[in-house]
């Protein structure tokens, strides 16, 4: 209600202001509770609310910038209808996204921006979403790696695990990772996600028990996962997994600093560092003036390759991965991919968390699709039902139990 | 530093102001202050005892800011520090070889315990160490007092202060006649030191990224709670080392009022120095000239001398404000992303 308050003499009206959020929440189809402080809400949810207070004003121009980026498949789908049916009366809609079907779906003019300029604006009836990519990447978009045969072997084993705070919480959830395969976990953003991750990062307490090679891993100790060979690429990259005013050399190193690799007795080994700074620029086509260039310099895909740059450095056996390809750019989105897939090829067990169904369908061995903290369903590649996960990512799975599909 | 010359040039205009209101000539105020800090021999190395004072608790606080915590109980931290030695000192007749490493121990030492009471609690129960630290600068004091008044008076001691250090304990001095002593070299010696661990040891790369990036650093495997402890230790082992060479070197017995607020200046002096150690040994020395030039100032230019400790309280205030709203910018920047 920031900026419109309803008001009653000079008080706030707060029942007033309740009812008008209640009301906003039902029309457009976004799901919000009035009472929710948004600071404690994850980041999909503290968006719908900002979303409803845009809409709210009936803006004349309204521009949103990367708006499905954390919202589920039906949450778009109602905030693209809304998003039309303002346009139908007359607001112009400017909505500035990466993800090109959602551009070729719902737009009538599309503007395509490479390093900052414009490189084509197109009529949207007349091209395709090949051509805009293109565009964007000023040349072919290259292909994903391909999955190689691989002989899966024990990696993590999860039995029972329980974590986090109510609505957000992990509960009772058991599966394995193998050592050359990927499991995606499919499932709308505050299903319990962060706490999964979190858990096995070692960062949250927790219920259950998390295995590594057969060897149950302590709670609570970060230090001694990375040493096992754990890596993780957290949610989000410029607070949990970069120091922003350090160099790419410095930030390299980062999470590896006591490794014997890294250091000399007592002093970084700055050296090494710098080594391993270039091995990551060089090997993930890091675009950076130089190893020593600030990482907060660095566009969102330059510092989520040097991000898992440094998580595939050190042969780690299993790699958790959060939304990897979040609000990057499509060329960066497909190298991060593919390096994922060689890795799995090279028999890194791979966790994939990801809110872009899609990204989760094409990268994984095996999908497990997590609502209200649960694990609802389990599917093995070759028996994917892109409408069965989608139902049960809403929650369809709730009466049944779980489902298992194998191949 | 650019930096630091602007903030100089700012707080020297405003002392300009200060001075015209204290119904004082400015031109005559700065002439009679750099006259009274720099005019001689004589001054020159006083000069050089503030800022051999001022370095100690201006390099615990930048240490303690650079793993993220504000320290503003560097003030307590040394005069415990200094109650240590001083205590001890006054009870001990022995080689200097042998006391004055005693008495300089026993300084950090103290300094130490008295900055680990705010890391233990921000480490155990996460309590703000920048409260934690305010309030053990007034215990500090009065536990000062009350101990040596009281249950560790010494005889023949006047006032609230313990009786005198036999000589063999008193610093050895770098200029015959002056109070100039070789705490000087040691801070030094702890600026150079500093620098190279923030630089280029593991324990300085893990620190610094506690401070800058706290949730990075724990996902990297690094201890937050352990850290902000030995950072304070460490920290107020500095400050304490500090009270240490004013009771061994300066004071040559420990006095309640020792410290004319160094730890509070300090502050100032790590901001201006930009956190590097080898920055602050310049912003020490450009604070020890306001600290020994002000009464100079105040016979010549009949320029209160509060007018320096005016500056400074400006100085503390603008840099900790600047400081906190570019913490606040970051964390927004971040929280947007």
């Amino acid at each position: 209600m920031l900026g419109r308050e309803p008001r009653r003499g000079a008080e706030l009206d707060r029942a007033a202001a309740r009812a008008e959020v209640e009301k906003l929440s039902r029309e457009y189809g976004l799901a919000v509770d009035p009472d929710d402080v948004v600071e404690t809400l994850p980041v999909g949810i503290a968006q719908r609310v900002e979303l409803l207070r845009e809409l709210a004003r009936e803006p004349a121009v309204l521009i949103l910038d990367e708006p499905t980026a954390v919202l589920a498949p039906a949450e778009i789908d109602a905030l693209f209808a809304t998003v039309r049916a303002l346009a139908l009366r007359g607001t112009a809609v400017l909505i500035i996204t990466h993800k090109l079907q959602e551009v070729v779906a719902h737009t009538s003019r599309i503007t395509v921006m490479r390093a900052g300029k414009v490189v084509a604006r197109l009529e949207t009836a007349q091209t395709n979403v090949d051509a805009i990519a293109r565009a964007m990447v000023g040349g072919e978009l290259p292909e994903l790696a391909a999955r190689m045969e691989t002989t899966p072997h024990p990696a993590l084993a999860v039995r029972g695990l329980g974590a986090g705070e109510s609505s957000l919480a992990v509960r009772d959830a058991s599966f394995e990772v193998r050592g050359g395969e990927i499991v995606g976990v499919a499932g709308v953003e505050g299903n319990g996600q962060s706490a999964l991750a979190d858990a096995i990062a070692g960062v949250i307490s927790y219920r259950g028990t998390i295995a590594l090679g057969g060897i149950t891993l302590p709670a609570g100790e970060p230090a001694r996962r990375i040493a096992r060979g754990i890596r993780t690429i957290p949610q989000d990259r410029r607070r949990e997994a970069l120091v922003l005013p350090w160099s790419i050399v410095e930030n390299a190193a980062l999470g590896d600093q006591r490794s014997p690799s890294l250091r000399r007795g007592a002093t970084v080994d700055r050296k090494a560092a710098r080594e391993l700074a270039k091995r990551i620029v060089e090997g993930f086509d890091v675009r950076t003036p130089s190893v020593d260039t600030s990482v907060s310099e660095l566009s969102g895909g330059n510092q989520q390759k040097v991000v898992v740059g440094r998580a595939l450095a050190h042969d780690p056996k299993f790699l958790l991965v959060y939304q990897p390809t979040r609000g990057i750019d499509v060329g960066a989105a497909a190298l991060v991919q593919s390096r994922l897939i060689e890795a799995r090829n090279a028999g890194v067990a791979v966790l994939l968390i990801s809110f872009e169904l899609d990204e989760v369908l094409a990268l994984s061995d095996r999908v497990i699709v997590m609502y209200r903290g649960a694990i609802v369903g389990t599917f093995e590649r070759g028996s994917i039902d892109r409408a069965r996960i989608g139902s049960l990512m809403a929650g369809a799975g709730l009466q049944t139990g779980p489902v298992v599909e194998s191949a | 530093m650019i930096r630091g010359l602007w903030i100089g040039l700012g707080l020297a205009v405003v002392a300009a102001a200060a001075m015209l209101l204290a119904g004082a000539n400015p031109l005559l105020g700065f002439w009679a202050l750099f006259r009274g800090a720099l005019g001689g021999e004589r001054q020159i190395s006083e000069t050089l005892v503030q800022t051999t004072s001022l370095l100690f608790p201006s390099l615990a606080v930048a240490f303690a800011f650079r793993a993220g915590l504000f320290n503003i109980g560097a003030e307590g931290q040394l005069v415990i520090g200094g109650l240590a030695a001083g205590v001890i000192g006054a009870r001990l007749d022995t080689s200097g070889l042998i006391s004055i490493p005693i008495l300089l121990v026993a300084g950090a030492a103290g300094g130490a315990v008295w900055g680990s009471i705010a890391g233990i609690l921000r480490a155990r129960f996460g309590g703000n160490e920048v409260i934690a630290t305010l309030m053990l600068n007034i215990i500090a004091a009065l536990l000062a007092n009350y101990l040596v008044v009281g249950p560790l008076h010494s005889p023949g001691a006047a006032g609230a202060e313990t009786a005198e250090l036999p000589h063999s304990s008193w610093l050895p001095t770098l200029l015959p006649d002056t109070r100039l002593t070789v705490a000087l070299l040691i801070a030094l010696a702890l600026a150079f030191v500093l620098r190279w661990v923030f630089d280029r040891t593991v324990f300085g790369y893990e620190l610094r990224a506690a401070g800058d990036a706290p949730e990075a650093a724990r996902r990297a495997g690094i201890d937050l709670a352990k850290t902000a402890f030995v950072a304070m230790a460490l920290s107020g082992a500095m400050a304490g080392l500090g009270g240490a060479t004013i009771v061994t070197g300066v004071l040559h017995r420990f006095n309640v009022s020792l410290s004319p607020g160094y730890g509070f200046i300090a502050i100032a002096v790590a901001l201006v120095g930009d956190l590097d150690p080898l920055k602050i040994i310049i912003a020490s020395f450009a604070f020890g000239i306001l600290q020994s030039g002000a009464l100079t100032m105040q016979a010549l230019a009949h320029v209160p001398k509060d007018v320096v400790s005016f500056v400074e309280g400006l100085a503390i205030v603008a840099l900790a404000a600047r400081r906190f709203v570019a913490g606040r910018k970051q964390m927004t920047a971040v929280a947007q992303e």
